[in-house]
């Protein structure tokens, strides 16, 4: 290849000539002293709080804290190469960032900077990263489900569309691994994802940008990453920054759903910066505004009105606890501030149960109303009936001797247990997971052994597409468990059982 | 009157409160004595050429190990003949301990008076010297711009290749041709980044 050295040129010149000169008038101060990703800076008298500066390095920073004499400027970038006494620039503009559909498929850095090497996002339009949220009468209520493809969460704690719904638990139980499934559920859906990785290790963002691209998602999400390595004032505007680019879908009545991964770290980025402000610590030494940094985060998803287009924005905050101590400072916070929670617990992850949900504390607020007909009738009471398999199991453990009947509930909530795990990365349709939850919830498993339910599910599921299509064609339509199709459903299950050969256990 | 080029970078908040106040007394004490330039240029001379000339009379100054006597001596001796005004200032501080701060006074008076005035200091970077004429006509300029006497401190710069930077308080006016060209390098290369990614095929020929 041989690049045109004319064309070049002829491109520079135009640039050249339109490029028009005027007196540049900036507001400055000067800088008295940096570090910790914090600069203190002399002047800047007419700054607004949370306004743009400029450094000569070409590091932004944001105007944080105004004192009486001085001005208090996190930097978003390197703040090495900074020395004391350099000129720093107002801009006059609020922090924003580019959105719309040339963001989606990109890794950007929380300034809207490509990390994927794939050039500057070429996009005409920027919004800014702090807004006030919506009012109450540009919303409506939640009542579009936004399936996650997960049985246990769709079944038990169903999520709509604008819900902010809590994925919490300790480290290594498979919180992302939630929020990815429910990202690449999305796919055909026409919900734009965003995914906002805050203080994470570098290799885990890749290898979620690798699922994501493997299974097709990159499509239509965006990764917002400021890594563990980044700058804490980077980490701190991540999830604002990402929410910006959501909501602009949002607002043009699109719809969105973003993971925040994870708010703990977040909160821990803010409070680095908070004392090093010199902001009065708290509680756990976060600073006392430390709420509202997350209330005006999560407020801003919602489902807006049919009069500003209708669009909505979902998000999926996770938090991270210690020890599954719950009643920490963050972990209550955000509970309180989200609308139900997904509870996941390091026992039930380590014995299989994988989504390891703790159906008895897990809650969806507002979910109940946006879930379809046809899985509110089959899921109805699940929750409900597992926390009280769970009581009875702890119960049956002391090996007294049990009545046929508390037997057979006993065998069917570990049916049901067992149907419910799911695969990472293998998300289920609505129809599907009606048939599946159809068949454990009316007994149809009862007969079969334990082990076996899984294999069972999948061969009836294979089965159902193969022969039963136009089952899944009225089902698609109707969106409710008509009898008609009630019938259809036990008839494939009987088809498929009466050919049903239980796997030889090989071990 | 000259000062520092560069504007200061350490702020001792205690500093600037107390020359704030004695700067005030100062201020008002000379205007009754009728005596306010002469006062303030003596301050001046005294800082830039007493002090910053002498380490070693800040230093004592500064201690607290000297004691007020001592210090009332040194200044009747060093600086009998300057106005009485100043000299009583000098003796208030040295009683309540605060004579290593008059430095800050004399920033703070400096600043007070210019406000009192009417005045404005206009920090001119170039990147040669400023004539007459030029002189003359931007202050002109200025005072008619901002509505106040403008004092000039010119300072020489020859990064800025050509034009001039204007300081007003913590107002720029940037013409200067460094800081165009820097704009025009980046807007050039914003450009050609976009069309490199629009139309990449142009810029290349397939053999």
């Amino acid at each position: 290849m041989k690049f045109n050295s004319d064309e070049i040129a002829s491109v520079l010149q135009a640039e050249i000539e339109q490029f028009d000169s005027k007196i540049e008038v900036r507001e400055v101060g000067t800088v008295l002293e940096v570090g910790d990703g914090i600069a203190r800076v002399y002047g800047l008298f007419g700054v607004m709080a949370g306004e743009m500066v400029e450094f000569p390095n070409g590091a932004t920073g944001l105007a944080f804290n105004l004192e009486e004499n001085s001005v208090g400027v996190i930097i978003l970038g390197d703040y090495l190469t900074i020395r004391e006494g350099d000129e720093v620039k107002a801009l006059g503009t609020l922090l924003s960032v580019p959105v719309g559909e040339e963001v989606i498929g990109r890794v950007l850095d929380p300034l809207g900077n490509p990390l994927d090497g794939k050039g500057p996002v070429q996009s005409e339009l920027t919004r800014p990263v702090e807004v006030i949220a919506a009012g109450v009468a540009e919303r409506q209520p939640v009542t579009e489900p936004m399936q996650t493809g997960i049985k246990a969460i769709d079944a038990m704690t169903p999520i709509g569309r604008g819900q902010r719904e809590l994925i919490i638990g300790d480290r290594k139980t498979g919180k992302t691994s939630i929020a990815i499934d429910a990202i690449l559920n999305q796919k055909g859906k026409g919900v734009k994802c965003f995914y906002v990785a805050i203080g994470q290790k570098d290799s885990a963002v890749a290898s979620v940008v690798d699922v994501l691209e493997r299974h097709g998602a990159m499509e239509y999400t965006t990764v917002v990453a400021a890594g563990a390595s980044s700058p804490a004032p980077l980490q701190y505007v991540a999830p604002y920054a990402g929410t910006a680019m959501a909501e602009h879908f949002m607002f043009n009545g699109g719809h969105a759903l973003i993971v925040y991964d994870d708010l703990s770290k977040q909160a821990t980025a803010y409070r680095q910066m908070s004392l090093l402000m010199r902001r009065p610590p708290g509680r756990e030494a976060y600073p006392g505004d430390v709420f509202y940094c997350h209330s005006r985060l999560l407020e801003r998803s919602s489902k807006l009105s049919e009069e500003l287009g209708g669009g909505s924005l979902t998000s999926l905050p996770i938090i991270e606890t210690l020890e599954g101590e719950v009643s920490a400072y963050i972990p209550t916070n955000v509970i309180s501030i989200t609308d139900g929670q997904i509870y996941v617990q390091p026992d039930l992850f380590f014995a299989g149960v994988r989504p390891a949900m703790n159906a008895g504390i897990s809650v969806s607020r507002v979910g109940g109303a946006a879930q379809t007909k046809a899985m509110k009738k089959v899921a109805g009471g699940l929750r409900l009936q597992l926390a009280a398999f769970r009581a009875l199991e702890a119960f049956a453990q002391l090996g007294t001797d049990l009545e046929p009947e508390t037997q057979r509930d006993l065998d069917r909530g570990y049916r049901m247990v067992e149907l419910l795990k799911q695969p990472q990365y293998q998300p289920m349709s609505v129809n599907e997971q009606v048939i599946s939850l159809y068949a454990g919830t009316k007994g149809f498993l009862d007969d079969i052994d334990v082990k076996s339910v899984r294999h069972f599910e999948a061969g009836l599921l294979q089965f159902v597409h193969d022969k039963y299509t136009s089952l899944l064609q009225k089902m698609d339509q109707e969106n409710a468990l008509s009898d008609e199709i009630v019938e259809g459903i036990e008839k494939a299950i009987k088809d498929y059982k009466s050919t049903y050969k239980p796997v030889e256990s090989a071990v | 009157m000259s000062q520092s080029a560069s504007p200061p970078t350490v702020l001792d908040i205690e500093a600037e409160q107390l020359g704030k106040i004695y700067a005030r007394a100062l201020l008002g004490a000379a205007q009754a004595a009728g005596s306010t330039e002469s006062v303030l240029e003596e301050l001046g001379e005294i800082c830039d050429r007493g002090l910053r000339g002498h380490p070693e009379l800040l230093a004592a100054f500064a201690s607290p190990r000297v004691d007020m006597t001592e210090k009332s001596r040194i200044i009747d001796r060093l600086f009998g003949d300057a106005s009485p005004v100043l000299v009583q200032l000098m003796k208030v501080m040295a009683r309540r301990g605060r004579l290593g701060y008059l430095a800050a006074v004399r920033t703070s008076a400096v600043e007070q008076y210019d406000e009192f005035a009417g005045r404005v200091v206009a920090e001119v970077r170039t990147a040669v010297p400023l004539d007459d004429v030029l002189r003359t006509e931007l202050t002109n300029q200025l005072a008619q711009k901002l509505g106040r006497t403008v004092r000039l401190r010119e300072v020489v710069d020859e990064r800025l290749i050509g034009g001039m930077v204007v300081r007003v308080g913590d107002t720029v006016f940037d013409s200067s041709v460094a800081s165009r060209l820097d704009k025009l390098g980046r807007a050039a290369k914003a450009g050609f980044a976009h069309q490199l990614l629009t139309h990449s095929e142009r810029f290349s020929s397939a053999t």
